[in-house]
């Protein structure tokens, strides 16, 4: 298959469909193919449904030439992280409790990026729950780096990071409860948006932690993103957490420059709580000048210690989840990989009061934030402290769970961008992160297109995949 | 592995859990030991949480 059909934007996809210079059913067909060749080496599938997919693109193809274009998803492939409800196929979660689980409806995201025109091709895999991973003691494999298939390719979004980077589709959705779109992200040099918590409803997807769970798109480019968020975005009044606020055009301040926004730089996330790999930092180093140099007014600025928010995200992830899980962690623990039962068994044992004041000391962070933010566009720094660790390598996994800054903006809800910045000299992704105000998704993507197009870092595909 | 980590797991109604399982029980609830010794001791007594959360602060 030609490259440039596997690294096709979605934005440049929707614009040859849309003028009949590409062919839904001939940019399918091409894309199962890559699928099917390079696939049993990044396992970013547990199920590729092709005849689905290939009659969807068949449906699309006829709209189009009859002259009913729906969009830019329109007739364009996408991917859905396996814990998501697609009517008629298994949601697995990656795990032995729910095999033989068929979805009798689609989850309100598969149901609006259906009504778009989107051809799905199959589900992806996840770490078990979104929460245990990788891991090598269940059903399916998990999936790996595609800059180095020796390499961690993060997680719990780990096939949409792979499967991304490894040109096998376009656009495909990840969760984030304690930073699962965005370690993927950085891990496999592509771009993730955690949108505000209650930005895009949750209705048909796996819950993991109710009050930290948010449903967001991943793709290559910026401009994508926006695209991927406007179909999905919207108010779900049967979403107990979603939130009734009118959807902007999130493509609206793409192309703008930086010259007068105030970004702060949360330097101490990378230098003090955590010392980033100097590789990483000098990476953020670099993204802060250019930006700078570019007219943005910046300035430092602190919020309380990374550890805190760790500690306050962890103690309601854990009591959330647990929610979820007891019965079967009582009746069926064993069908459970290691990873995720340990997980999942931190939460057994936690007295109610302990949540509860982890629930009040969440606003107090929260006003913290807001505070700091009341002065500030936006704020930008680390996601990952390091590049993607080696996958068999346990004790580089579990320091790499905790060397991130990606729960703060699950603990306040705002939005955070994570996007390529650069690479190491091992050739690995490295990334930077960017947060907003609540609902200030579009600003970030002005910043991050900015950036995007000044560094040209998302036109760098991993070697191992250049056929 | 202690007769008391069985023992609190029973309570909790986790019997099927094997010795393994148990291992990692342990390690589990010692790693969130080390998350609850940091909640804060100053909580006002009028701070109370969100019932249901909203990125926004307002109550729904």
């Amino acid at each position: 298959m030609s490259g440039d059909l596997a690294y096709l934007g979605l934005a440049e996809a929707a614009e040859l469909i849309r003028a009949k210079k590409r062919s839904p059913v001939e940019y399918t067909t091409a894309l199962l193919a890559r699928i099917e060749r390079h696939d049993g080496k990044y396992n970013a599938f547990i199920a590729l449904t092709p005849e689905r997919a290939l009659k969807a693109a068949r449906v699309a193809e006829a709209e189009i030439t009859a002259g009913r274009w729906r969009g830019p998803f329109h007739g364009v492939p996408y991917a859905l992280k396996d814990i998501i409800d697609v009517e008629g196929l298994p949601t697995t979660a990656h795990s032995r409790i729910l095999m033989g689980n068929i979805a009798r409806r689609h989850a309100v995201v598969t149901e609006r990026l259906e009504a778009a025109g989107g051809v799905l091709l199959g589900k992806l895999s996840t770490h078990e729950f979104a929460i245990g991973g990788p891991s090598f003691d269940l059903p399916w494999p998990p999936a790996r780096n595609p800059w180095n298939r020796d390499h961690f390719c993060g997680g719990s979004s780990s096939g949409s990071g792979a499967g991304l980077a490894a040109g096998f589709f376009p656009a495909a959705l990840g969760t984030d409860t304690g930073g699962s779109i965005r370690n993927p992200a950085s891990m496999c040099g592509i771009t993730g948006m955690k949108p505000t918590y209650g930005r895009v409803s949750r209705r048909g997807v796996a819950p993991l932690a109710f009050s930290l769970d948010h449903i967001g798109p991943m793709t290559r480019t910026v401009r994508d993103n926006a695209l991927m968020l406007q179909v999905i975005a919207g108010h779900d009044p049967c979403d107990p957490g979603s939130a009734d606020e009118p959807v902007p055009d999130y493509g609206a301040l793409l192309g703008q420059d930086v010259r007068g926004l105030r970004i702060g730089v949360i330097r101490h996330f990378y230098t003090k709580d955590i010392v980033g790999n100097p590789e990483q930092v000098e990476a953020l180093d670099a993204a802060v000048k250019l930006l700078a140099e570019s007219g943005a007014e910046i300035s430092e600025i602190t919020l309380p210690a990374l550890q805190d928010f760790s500690a306050c995200g962890q103690i309601i992830l854990a009591a959330e989840a647990y929610a979820v899980h007891e019965q079967w962690l009582k009746e069926r623990p064993e069908d459970y990989g290691a990873r995720a039962r340990e997980r999942l068994l931190a939460g057994a044992a936690l007295r109610a009061v302990d949540y509860l004041q982890a629930v009040r000391w969440r606003l107090q962070l929260r006003d913290r934030v807001t505070k700091e933010f009341a002065s500030i566009d936006l704020a930008i720094t680390a996601s990952s402290m390091d590049p993607a660790c080696r996958i068999d390598d346990d004790e580089a996994l579990a320091a790499n769970y905790w060397r991130q800054a990606r729960m703060p903006f699950n603990i306040t809800g705002q939005p955070g961008l994570v996007i390529p910045a650069g690479f190491s000299k091992d050739g690995l992704p490295l990334s930077l992160q960017l947060a907003g105000h609540p609902f200030g998704e579009a600003m970030l993507y002005r910043v991050a297109q900015f950036y995007e197009d000044a560094t040209g870092w998302t036109k760098r595909h991993p070697p191992e995949l250049s056929d | 592995m202690t007769q008391e980590l069985r023992d609190k797991a029973r309570a909790l109604g986790l019997d099927r859990l094997t010795g393994e399982h148990l291992k990692q029980f342990e390690r589990a609830t010692t790693a969130m030991d080390r998350h609850l010794k940091r909640l804060p001791r100053d909580l006002q007594p009028a701070r109370e949480p969100a019932h249901v959360y909203r990125a926004k602060g307002e109550p729904p």
